[in-house]
């Protein structure tokens, strides 16, 4: 084994290094790049009433119940800036790049995730 | 073709077959996480036979192993022949276009490579049809492509040379006695 280690030319090395390195960067590529898709989708009620992109900076004011829900998105993250629930779970849960806010007294639920708009269930693919 | 051929891709047909069966009985945590075992068997056939028998013995394991598992001509099927060709013809070719240039264990990664490419380009535009998850999962099939590319490469070239030891020692015994 070691003597086999030894014996590889250095052109199987160099592919060897390439393809790792190859691979490694697109793994963070393909995140970087799913993460400039992701979206920002605000259901007020059970609708869905806004969808916005992570990735532009900007603040929505949001009417509710309990008066207006100032929502922050900065920096690939969203945050409920301000809101006049009594007991401001929502704010407190403070930035997000992914998952969910809710503020139920303002019926308010905040999705921040991958686009779906073309996505279809069922099986992918099963190799054998 | 000669007898001695057809005998030596009977037996190496087989090895394929119960390397490919044995992996295909090994539980995986991710299912696209394959160790591509029966490849050692195409690399040693190509490198001390040629390019013939290689793809005889794929053509063959893939078929009877399909026909065994259960997924004869189903997409699993598809996928497996499909990845299979790919990844003989590839390393037939770098065997014969670089051969100075490439050990065994490269040839076994261009093979892993290939095989790879094939099977993401066929489950797209076969079955998936969505380029973002193609993307997202092929670096992770890359990376663990090459790592049992190395692997398979490694036991394939100790196969390859403990094969020719023991052939030089056979002939060396016949010119003594």
């Amino acid at each position: 084994m070691k003597e086999t280690i030894k014996n590889t030319t250095l052109a199987d090395r160099l592919l060897f290094l390439f393809l790792i390195s190859l691979s490694i960067a697109g793994i963070f590529i393909s995140r970087e790049a799913l993460s400039q898709e992701s979206e920002v989708v605000i259901e007020i009620d059970g609708k869905p009433a806004y969808t916005l992109p992570l990735f532009a900076d900007r603040q929505l004011s949001v009417a509710g119940p309990y008066g207006n829900t100032l929502i922050e998105i900065k920096g690939k993250k969203v945050r409920v800036k301000e809101a006049h629930c009594p007991n401001q779970i929502c704010v407190k849960e403070g930035w997000i790049s992914k998952g969910v806010i809710v503020c139920l007294p303002n019926k308010l639920v905040i999705i921040v995730g991958g686009s779906n708009k073309d996505q279809h269930p069922g099986v992918d693919a099963v190799t054998g | 073709m000669q007898l001695r051929d057809k005998q030596r891709i009977a037996i190496l047909s087989a090895y394929a077959l119960a390397l490919h069966g044995f992996e295909s009985l090994l539980p995986t945590p991710i299912p696209w996480l394959r160790l591509g075992l029966a490849n050692i068997i195409t690399l040693v056939a190509l490198i001390l036979y040629g390019f013939r028998t290689a793809l005889m013995v794929t053509l063959i394991r893939v078929v009877l192993a399909s026909i065994f598992i259960g997924t004869f001509l189903g997409p699993a099927f598809i996928l497996s022949t499909g990845g299979g060709l790919a990844s003989v013809f590839a390393m037939g070719l770098a065997l014969k276009a670089f051969k100075n240039l490439f050990g065994t264990v490269g040839i076994s990664l261009i093979g892993a490579l290939f095989h790879n490419l094939a099977q993401l380009s066929l489950a797209y535009y076969l079955f998936i049809q969505r380029i973002e998850a193609i993307l997202i999962i092929s670096p992770f099939i890359l990376l663990i492509g090459s790592l049992t590319g190395i692997a398979n490469g490694i036991i394939s070239d100790i196969l390859i040379k403990n094969l020719l030891k023991k052939d030089r020692e056979k002939i060396q015994n016949v010119v003594h006695s």
